[in-house]
């Protein structure tokens, strides 16, 4: 194996791949990424059988071949190489790297002992590539963190014809956000429980390359329990979660409202996070709306209290709610709205903040329920 | 009883005194202190041994003696004497109180009794490994020891599962052994190996699923129905 490559192109495409390596590798091979050249392109692959990443990076190839070197040293030795293109060649058990009049000797792994990628499964459709990044990034802060409960770490994608709806929680918030997408088959109807931490990560990455992401889900054949997501010369793989039973969610949402609030977000996330500085981490904020506007509070009697009034335009009886300060503020910092709408039943029953213009007419696509934390005064 | 005024040792062989006086205490010994007069609690245990406390600290003493050692109490002068000769004196000013009290027999620290909890509460609820589980018997016994939980899974596959407070790498080296033995056996084989535990080491999981092992974290709370006041959304 012989070529020379763009620094910029190695360096991008062995940082994201070695981005999903395992920390704590059972077996020394997994801690590697495969450098695999034919026909004049360049494979960067990695894979913890949980999660595969592939790149495709186009090279000038003086001989097809295979090498798996340490990803994380090739990671950070890329990155700190000057901006010249990179010789690399395998030579005996070892890879060698040139770059301008740096010059680096890597040993490397047994490309046998390298498990093989999983398929990608069957395309199911295409995503605009910002619209799955910014969806994402908004559903997947409510999902759930404690291992004690598996399904709550994942984001469950519910596909339906040309609609994909995102939904996550950790049973103090849910978030749900639908977007539109172009199906293969518009009579699509398939769930998936995908880990939120892999699905994240793989947004960020591929947003920013624009486009579109396809989504590859199998159903009931090969590859089955399995999901893909390619985007520019990026694909990666990662194993579902078992969401057969998970909770019917969608229910949550109230039917019904008794008040509703219009609040500026920006205003509101900075009066939030002042007085949450007293607050302590398990206690809660104090949102007491009336017609007056509203006023945020936290602390209690014997210790630091702090008090903040702003603007608010309230309708309903006046009301005083509790909640846990940042997922209030991870709510409301995910609108992605000037103006946010908070609707509630009464001080004890979820609310749900919902994206509003700046004329207060409400976005739809995105709802975050939040249960408010019971407060004794 | 001894004459007044006379030196009498006293060996108490149950139960504690609590002694709260003004006092100050001096050691001599290998390392000599000092503790100016003070409101205190002395305490003295079944075991002989005598520590000094100030209103503060857990278990702490500002000063002590461990046994085997010897109390001597005349008027106002404690002596407590340990084999080596150093002797802790206090010198008591005013007694405030005076208390005795027989705690009886210790039944020990159980340091495992969650994890016998767990095991109990886990086999209650087999569902918490799976759709379909059932129980067919705590502490199953093999060739090595028993293995704490044998279930069936839903389709009638045999599931070993050890139940560890804290998971680390020995627990799973202990139902890798088990493992290995019960697979042997025609009647149970093919066994599948969970390991359970409230908090599973990263060094652990990585073993654990390195060997085919499921590593399940259980939440104790919930299984004992104790429910955090605190709203949820289900």
């Amino acid at each position: 194996m012989k070529f020379r490559v763009e620094r910029d192109a190695l360096a991008d495409a062995v940082a994201w791949t070695a981005k999903s390596l395992p920390s704590r590798p059972s077996v020394p091979v997994l801690a590697g990424v495969l450098l695999r050249v034919t026909d004049g392109r360049l494979q960067v692959s990695g894979f913890d059988y949980e999660v595969s990443s592939q790149v495709t990076v186009e090279v000038q190839a003086d001989a097809d071949g295979a090498a798996l070197v340490s990803g994380r040293l090739l990671a950070e030795i890329t990155k700190a190489l000057p901006g010249k293109p990179v010789d690399i060649a395998a030579v005996g058990a070892h890879l060698e790297l040139v770059c301008g009049s740096a010059r680096f000797t890597l040993p490397t792994m047994p490309v046998e002992d390298y498990p093989t990628l999983p398929e990608m499964p069957s395309s199911a459709g295409t995503i605009d590539a910002a619209t799955f990044a910014s969806a994402v990034s908004q559903v997947a802060i409510a999902a759930g963190r404690d291992e004690t409960l598996p399904m709550m770490t994942g984001v469950r994608l519910e596909l339906n014809g040309s609609s994909i709806a995102l939904l996550a929680t950790d049973r103090y918030r849910l978030a749900m956000r639908e977007i539109e997408w172009t199906p293969e088959d518009p009579e699509i109807s398939l769930n998936a429980l995908v880990p939120a931490k892999t699905l994240n990560d793989t947004a960020k990455a591929l947003g920013p390359i624009g486009g579109a992401v396809t989504l590859a889900l199998a159903q009931g054949s090969a590859g089955e329990g399995m999901i893909g997501f390619a985007g520019g010369a990026r694909r990666t793989t990662s194993r579902l979660l078992d969401g057969a039973n998970y909770p019917p969610v969608r229910s949550l949402f109230p039917a019904s409202h008794n008040a509703e609030a219009r609040v500026a977000v920006s205003a509101l996330v900075e009066v939030v996070r002042r007085v949450a500085l007293v607050a302590e981490r398990t206690t809660p904020v104090l949102l007491s709306f009336s017609e007056d506007g509203l006023v945020v509070e936290a602390g209690g009697t014997e210790e630091a209290r702090a008090s903040e009034a702003m603007e608010a335009e309230f309708t309903g009886e006046p009301l005083t709610i509790g909640f846990n300060p940042q997922y209030l503020i991870d709510g409301l910092q995910n609108l992605g709205a000037p103006t946010a709408m908070l609707s509630f039943v009464d001080a004890f029953k979820p609310a749900v903040i919902s994206p509003a213009g700046e004329s207060g007419e409400i976005i739809p696509g995105y709802r975050y329920l939040i249960m408010p934390i019971r407060v004794t005064r | 009883m001894p004459p007044a005024g006379q030196a009498r040792s006293v060996r108490y062989r149950r139960g504690v005194r609590l002694v709260i006086a003004k006092c100050s205490v001096d050691y001599v010994g290998r390392l000599s202190a000092h503790l100016p007069p003070a409101v205190r609690l002395l305490m003295v245990k079944a075991d002989g041994s005598v520590s000094i406390h100030a209103d503060d600290r857990a278990y702490k003493p500002l000063n002590w003696m461990s046994p085997p050692c010897k109390l001597q109490e005349a008027p106002g002068v404690w002596k407590v004497v340990n084999k080596a000769g150093e002797e802790l004196r206090i010198t008591l000013e005013e007694v405030f109180q005076d208390y005795s009290y027989e705690l009886g027999v210790d039944p020990g620290l159980v340091k495992d009794g969650v994890e016998a909890h767990l095991q109990e509460l886990l086999a209650k609820h087999p569902e918490t490994f799976g759709e379909g589980f059932t129980l067919v018997r705590r502490e199953f016994m093999t060739a090595i020891g028993p293995v704490d939980l044998l279930l069936k899974d839903a389709e009638g596959g045999s599931v070993a599962v050890e139940v560890k407070r804290r998971g680390e790498i020995d627990g799973v080296e202990q139902l890798t052994r088990y493992l290995e033995l019960m697979n042997r056996d025609p009647l149970l084989a093919p066994v599948q190996g969970v390991f359970a535990a409230q908090e599973i080491k990263p060094q652990a999981r990585v073993l654990a699923t390195d060997r085919g092992i499921r590593c399940v974290v259980v939440d104790y709370d919930a299984l004992r129905g104790m429910k955090k006041d605190e709203l949820t959304l289900f």
